[in-house]
């Protein structure tokens, strides 16, 4: 080797082991690669799961409920529901203050509520979009410096549990600041608060000094490597602890590289292709085909399920049934099997017969990019499964964050669509949430069954949970037969875990860092 | 009628055959004699081959997928007896024909990306130069606030707003052009409407149009055929680089840069052949589109080979 190969290649070694010291972690950080970026740290505006992961651990809730549905105390103490269940009072514990150093009083909680709710403010994210729209809030009042009463409009089952999803924050900084000053600078009474932010770069959490922190590290950074490759790169070379969203195809590699390990748990995201039945695509091509029930089950029978999951998400899936996860779901249900022919019969018999081109009607089918797992490939195949029984798939695939999201906000994509929405555990109620009113910001599909809305009455106008459990059955029955979405799986979850930290993963995409450490 | 200026410029009158046969030999024997530029010319009408006949060529229905026969390596057995001579990809399509269609894209978009560019550009260079005054301030303002930008920042501008697609993509790549053509078209223009030859078709009578496009035009094809070479070359990297950031093509239709974008979830797992024939096939193309323009400068301007 001639003395300047020598010194080259010296100096790529010296370039390459000393950037990845400088990259690794110290002992008292843990660094995150998330896929999708963070748009706000609005707390009443959060609505993706890698915005919430983060945001978690700034914003204290009520309660919490674990991957596996244990309840367990957070800020409040006690609860005390009223006879009627529209009341519910909840204790603070003592001694709890905001990150500006006031003290969080059940004043900040009644605040934080209401601020949510305040039409001037405009805000979309999960708590006024999903969780007061579906336990119908009206309001929160403080009754003393520790008790905090909240309203509802009417009685929900599950509403402590939705309740517990409403970050508190701290009344006396928020007041101070513009909406937009809000989306970047969050109070919260978490064990972290926020360092810094680099937009589409990464977030920096620092522990608050308190010595009842349940916090093991000094700090988190959440880095944003919306690449599956690169993250799985950096997690292999051990400039991050732990990756969310490793790629099927990368697990192997990941496994063998002696620094991390794959933690694959069996996800609770409903994946499903949406029918967008609202009025405007009615009238776009093939909009008013899937108005038919009758379409919508044949459907069902021409995608391969099973295939996709094992062949794209390398995992072995049973299909879903519907919107409910398996454990709560209607067990006399069993998944639509993969049939063409039955589809191409139904498709006949619907009057949608193939034309002499072979196609019987055109339709566009949109996606977003890179949030789910493998999602671009998986819209592919469902195309072409769709396209196998007579369908011409205009396929629209788009960025996911600033083109996709806004639509899917609005309400507004289709006529086909695909979608991924996070699901729990500890009662097929909050699953169901996502439909609880006709105009909820969660019905992307815009159904209007009466058969399944009218149905909430009846749930809410029981405590017996046998009933209840029947009027469930009954409205499952009916979104298998006839709803709005083509029934794919519930998503595997692989995270990509870094041999120095002891990090379990949850099935709820939770990403909770809190008791994680370095082993 | 002369075709002599004197000033070495062709004239209006036509060549005669004869002329343009021994152009055509000199222009051969240059090309033999600089042997590169022949293998470059080979590979690229294989490629223009490849890229009409492509469809006829195929072994496989280059959109069909097969899970089932997903990433099988290369010679692996595909569907029916077929053979997948370069593998499969993630979702069980035939590389070998996603790459043969995809050579008509590329080269799709290359040359009809520069025909929007160079259209609009060589229009704008010549009124520009031309007309002078107000006309050349407006124009070539135009021009330096879009150089202001970087290129593919604008690109990704409007294909977010535009959206992805064939079409869209050639619009784009088209008029991110048309300021190096607007600009070497003005420069020559300027030195030519102040020629004798010019001043001759003016006092005849010819229209301004006339004298723009069957005068000036003409005598400024040279330079623009080596700017075009180049540049083909340079579309076709940008198609492939915007493609390989999802703003190309939708997923469906075979491109080399958007079969590259979908290596890469595969090539930390090794499967090689997903990135390695469709990169090979863009450092081929574009290589010999360089060798070529690089021959055509020399061939056209000997006065800069000698410079060195």
């Amino acid at each position: 080797m001639t003395r300047t190969r020598l010194l080259a290649a010296a100096g790529a070694s010296a370039l390459l082991f000393g950037t990845t010291a400088l990259a690794t972690p110290p002992a008292d950080t843990i660094a995150v690669g998330l896929s999708a970026d963070i748009t706000t740290f609005e707390p009443a505006n959060i609505s993706s799961r890698d915005n919430a992961n983060i945001a978690r651990h700034i914003f204290g809730t009520l309660y919490n409920i674990t991957g596996e549905g244990v309840v367990t105390p957070d800020l409040a103490e006690n609860l005390e529901i009223s006879e009627d269940g529209l009341h519910y009072v909840y204790t603070l514990r003592e001694g709890l203050a905001c990150h500006d150093g006031e003290a969080l009083t059940a004043e900040d909680a009644a605040y934080t509520f209401n601020r949510a709710k305040n039409p001037d403010n405009k805000f979309t994210g999960n708590t006024p979009g999903f969780v007061f729209s579906s336990i119908g809030f009206e309001s929160a009042e403080a009754l003393d410096d520790r008790r905090v009463q909240i309203n509802l409009a009417r009685k929900n089952p599950i509403a402590f549990g939705l309740i517990a999803e409403v970050y508190i924050h701290c009344k006396d900084s928020y007041e101070k600041m513009s909406l937009d000053e809000a989306s970047a600078n969050p109070i919260g009474s978490g064990p972290y608060r926020l360092a810094s932010w680099t937009r589409g770069s990464e977030v920096v959490l620092e522990k608050v000094a308190n010595p009842n922190s349940p916090a093991q590290m000094e700090r988190i950074v959440w880095r944003i490597i919306p690449e599956a490759s690169t993250r799985s790169a950096e997690l292999i070379a051990g400039n991050v602890d732990i990756i969310t969203n490793v790629a099927p195809d990368q697990i192997d590699a990941v496994n063998a590289s002696g620094t991390a390990m794959v933690q694959a748990v069996q996800g609770t995201r409903r994946m499903y292709v949406g029918f967008n039945l609202s009025q405007p695509f009615r009238e776009m091509p093939g909009g008013e085909a899937i108005q038919d029930p009758m379409v919508r089950r044949a459907l069902q029978y021409a995608v391969d399920v099973p295939a996709i999951c094992k062949q794209l998400l390398n995992f072995e899936c049973v299909r879903a049934t519907g919107i409910v996860n398996p454990p709560n779901a209607n067990q006399s249900l069993t998944p639509y099997p993969y049939d063409p022919a039955m589809a191409e019969k139904m498709l006949d018999e619907a009057g949608w017969p193939r034309g002499a081109d072979g196609v019987r009607f055109a339709i566009r089918f949109q996606a977003g990019r890179g949030r789910y797992l493998n999602d671009v490939n998986v819209v592919q195949a469902i195309a072409q499964y769709l396209e196998d029984v007579g369908l011409k798939i205009e396929l629209d695939v788009m960025e996911w964050g600033s083109v996709y999201v806004p639509l899917i906000r609005q309400r507004n994509v289709g006529p086909l669509f695909f979608l991924g929405t996070g699901g729990a555990l500890w009662s097929p109620l909050y699953d169901m949430t996502d439909l609880a009113r006709v105009e909820s910001g969660t019905n992307y599909t815009h159904w209007s069954d009466p058969r399944w809305f009218d149905r909430w009455a009846d749930i809410a106008a029981t405590d017996d949970p046998a009933a209840q459990r029947k009027i469930i059955d009954e409205m499952l029955q009916v979104f298998y037969d006839d709803g709005p979405w083509l029934h794919l799986y519930f998503q595997p979850d692989f995270y990509g875990v870094s041999n120095r930290v002891n990090f379990v993963a949850r099935p709820d995409e939770k990403v909770y860092l809190f008791s994680t450490g370095l082993k | 009628m002369t075709d002599s200026a004197g000033d070495g410029l062709t004239r209006l009158a036509p060549r005669r055959d004869s002329d343009l046969a021994r152009g055509m030999k000199r222009a051969w024997r240059s090309l033999v004699a600089a042997r590169w530029p022949v293998l470059a010319l080979a590979i690229l009408i294989a490629v223009v081959v490849v890229a009409i006949f492509g469809p006829a060529m195929s072994p496989l229905d280059p959109n069909r997928q097969n899970i089932m026969l997903r990433l099988a390596e290369p010679g692996a057995a595909g569907p029916r007896g077929a053979t997948f001579w370069l593998g499969s990809d993630a979702l069980g399509r035939d590389v070998l024909s996603r790459l043969l269609y995809g050579a008509r894209i590329s080269l799709l978009v290359g040359f009809a990306a520069i025909a929007v560019g160079g259209t609009i550009g060589i229009v704008a260079g010549l009124v520009s130069g031309y007309f002078g005054g107000w006309t050349d301030d407006v124009i070539m303002r135009l021009g330096d606030i879009q150089l202001a930008f970087p290129f593919i920042l604008l690109a990704i501008m409007f294909l977010i707003v535009l959206g992805p697609g064939v079409m869209n993509l050639i619009l784009v790549l088209g008029i991110g052009q048309w300021v190096t053509y607007a600009r070497i078209t003005r420069a020559q223009t300027l030195s030519l409407r102040e020629k004798e030859f010019v001043e001759a078709a003016r006092a005849l009578g010819d229209g301004t149009a006339a004298i723009i496009f069957r005068t000036i035009l003409p005598n400024i094809v040279a330079p623009l055929t080596v700017i075009a070479s180049f540049n083909v070359a340079s579309v076709i990297l940008a198609e492939a680089a915007l493609s390989f950031l999802g703003l190309g093509v939708p997923p469906s239709v075979p491109t080399w840069g958007s079969m590259l974008a979908e290596s890469r979830d595969t090539l930390i797992a090794n499967k090689w052949w997903l990135a390695t024939f469709p990169g090979l096939a863009i450092v081929v193309t574009v290589l010999s589109f360089n060798i070529l323009g690089d021959w055509l400068r020399d061939f056209l301007d000997p006065r800069l080979k000698e410079r060195g």
